[in-house]
């Protein structure tokens, strides 16, 4: 899958979990820049990633995901 | 219970709807303690609360703090002063409790089963409110793998231990419910449920797409101890209750028994037939000769369900509908109390655009699959249990024998008097405090305040003599016995004697019990030296039909409040007794009654 594809898909995952279908999304997005990107949210939108993507993160991997670039990236690394 | 599909229980979707929610009205409020993290929780409950038009107001404890908020009598918990306390409580939390002695492991159950007591002990000795406390779901992993049942000192086998000790206690405490965790894990399997890495990233209780259930499992317990719960269901024959269209294929061309297809039907009416002994009433409702439907019941050797099992037929041509509307006038329950299953779409469509209010569930295409899919739904949790619930049906089969005999009266004094009818007075006491309960959580027709008392509440009102006179009329005439059937609750005010609760079942309307009981009620007061009596009314969408009930016993409206309800006094001292054809009869002694 390529980044793009990835930025597409992802960008959905996001718009959905904060239901906001207007909502933009870069590699350097964090939780600094969407309000209600908060601990309870981020259990969410992982949870709805693993299923969108069809895949799963381990809890190490959770817990070095920053921004979205490395979510991106770590996606990338399942479907290589 | 699930109206819709299960498919209406998906977490992001729930999650969506939470923001959108409008509900108005009292809040219910319900206090969660857990020691698991809720955060997750919250929002799927408002919505699922939404779904039943009750907005909740939730107090959430701090994350493991169960012991600390029931125990503390100045906590938070107390402070907010809930309608329902939730307990839900986490294998991967207890798992660290679990201690290394062998001889520790053994007792763990027992210990821990008794902490949990005494949390709900705690509770209720501050609040009369119904608690609801989840179970543990029993974990995969098992170190003697099968042979691990037989060894006492897994973890496993702890845990199952533990959920029979909380059933155990639980059965000692009316206002406890447990909320089983492990069938729902159980449902889809244990491993999609548990899930370790939200539990240890956010401490979560489960899976989140397995947490609706888990939401949704809290909001049937509370609506039923709100007594809003399935009294009845409303089958079709052919097609649902046996395979094959009984006018075309005969009785002997119907496929019901043991074999093929007919073992489909027949697994079905097992199923049915459970929910008539455990006191759901069982309604006919089909495009059939009436005659040959029966004929069926009596005798064909694959019916597990029998004539006797059927409270109300309604076997014609007529619409669906207006047989629904014919049954409920027969059996005095509400439309929301009634469960409509049909094998035709058609039917099932028609019947929820006739009458929005009553539960029809979508069936699958596969009869096979009903009792699975109405499992599924939960649509007969009960929030008591009494005696009464397994004679209901005999109940109605008496009516129509009383309704048979009216016919050669031409006049309702001879009538009644022909009845014999006996009425008992009794306090509450141990034996009936379940069935009172349930009456004051059901009764919504004759029901004049429509304070829903939990049978706690009744149990200290019961024993508060001081305050309260609560009283229970049981009612009985020769062609049967009706059971207790209303519930009174005096507040000894200093002068004023307050009606502070008078509800009575539908089923003993109009044979002069509420006059019966409104005599005595009159003559208590003038015995007690009261000035006045004070009866109120407070309007709900189903007791219209009590509006003026004061009114005919010379009571005159003092009052009409903001909200509809209102005021009625009588001195009792210009009271003449209404004439009735009621016997009284002294109750028999009981054992543990809390008050002579």
């Amino acid at each position: 899958m390529t980044f793009p594809e990835i930025h597409t898909r992802l960008t959905t995952v996001f718009r959905d979990v904060f239901d906001n279908p207007k909502l933009e999304i870069t590699e350097t997005t964090s939780a600094q820049d969407i309000e209600e990107w908060d601990s309870l949210s981020h259990i969410n939108l992982i949870v709805a990633a693993e299923k969108a993507f069809a895949t799963s993160f381990t809890v190490k991997e959770v817990k070095a995901l920053n921004t979205v670039g490395d979510l991106m990236r770590l996606i990338a690394l399942r479907f290589k | 219970m699930l109206r819709g599909t299960h498919a209406s229980l998906e977490y992001h979707q729930l999650l969506k709807q939470a923001k959108r929610l409008a509900v108005d009205g009292d809040p219910l409020k319900l206090a969660i303690l857990a020691d698991v993290s809720t955060q997750h929780m919250i929002p799927l409950l408002r919505v699922l609360f939404a779904r039943e038009q009750l907005r909740v107001e939730i107090y959430e404890a701090g994350y493991d703090t169960v012991l600390l908020e029931s125990l503390n009598a100045s906590s938070d918990l107390y402070a907010f002063a809930p309608q329902v306390v939730v307990i839900l409580q986490s294998t991967f939390k207890l798992r660290g409790s679990f201690p290394d002695a062998r001889a520790e492991k053994a007792t763990f159950a027992a210990r821990k089963g008794a902490e949990i007591e005494a949390v709900w002990e705690a509770i209720q000795a501050r609040l009369s409110v119904p608690v609801i406390q989840s179970t543990f779901v029993v974990p995969y992993e098992r170190p003697f793998g099968h042979y691990g049942l037989k060894a006492a000192e897994t973890f496993q086998s702890a845990v199952m231990e533990l959920n029979r000790e909380l059933v155990q206690r639980a059965k000692r405490f009316a206002s406890v419910f447990l909320c089983d965790l492990d069938y729902l894990a159980a449902w889809r399997g244990r491993s999609s449920f548990l899930d370790e890495k939200l539990w240890i990233l956010a401490k979560s209780l489960c899976a989140l797409e397995r947490l609706p259930d888990v939401a949704q499992s809290l909001v049937d317990i509370t609506i039923a101890g709100l007594g809003r719960s399935a009294k009845c269901v409303v089958v079709d024959l052919d097609n649902t209750l046996w395979g094959g269209v009984v006018g075309d294929d005969g009785i002997e061309g119907l496929a019901l028994g043991e074999l093929d297809e007919g073992g489909v039907f027949r697994g079905f009416q097992l199923f049915l037939r459970e929910l008539v002994q455990r006191g759901i009433l069982l309604a006919v409702c089909s495009k059939n000769d009436e005659a040959l439907a029966r004929r069926v019941f009596r005798e064909h050797p694959g019916m597990v369900l029998k004539e006797a099992d059927v409270a109300a037929w309604a076997v014609n041509w007529d619409s669906k509908a207006a047989n629904i509307v014919a049954i409920r006038e027969k059996l005095h329950i509400g439309y929301d109390a009634m469960v409509f299953l049909d094998d035709h779409p058609f039917e099932r469509n028609l019947v929820r655009q006739m009458l929005p209010q009553v539960i029809v569930p979508e069936l699958p295409e596969d009869p096979a699959l009903y009792v699975r899919t109405l499992s599924e739904l939960n649509l007969f949790e009960a929030g008591s249990q009494s005696g009464l619930d397994t004679q209901r049906t005999q109940l109605y089969h008496d009516q129509d024998r009383r309704e048979q005999e009216a016919k050669n009266f031409k006049d309702v004094q001879a009538y009644l008097q022909s009845l014999q009818t006996v009425a008992t007075v009794d306090a509450f006491h141990a034996g009936n405090l379940g069935r009172v309960a349930q009456l004051i959580q059901r009764s919504n027709q004759f029901n004049l305040t429509t304070a829903r008392y939990s049978e706690a509440q009744c149990d200290a009102m019961g024993r508060d003599l001081k305050n309260y006179y609560p009283l229970t009329v049981s009612v009985q005439d020769r062609f049967g016995d009706f059971g207790l059937v209303c519930v009174v609750i005096l507040h000894r005010l200093e002068r004023t004697l307050e009606i502070d609760t008078f509800l009575m079942s539908c089923r003993v309307l109009q044979r002069g019990v509420e006059q019966f009981v409104m005599n005595k009620i009159v003559d208590y007061a003038r015995r007690g030296g009261y000035e006045q009596i004070l009866g109120r009314y407070r309007p709900t969408a189903k007791n219209v039909r009590v509006k003026d009930f004061f009114r005919q016993f010379g009571f005159g409206q003092s009052a009409i409040l903001g909200d509809g309800e209102t005021h009625w006094v009588l001195d009792p001292a210009a009271y003449t007794p209404v004439p009735v054809w009621i016997d009284e009869r002294a109750p028999a002694p009981a054992h543990d009654a809390i008050s002579a």
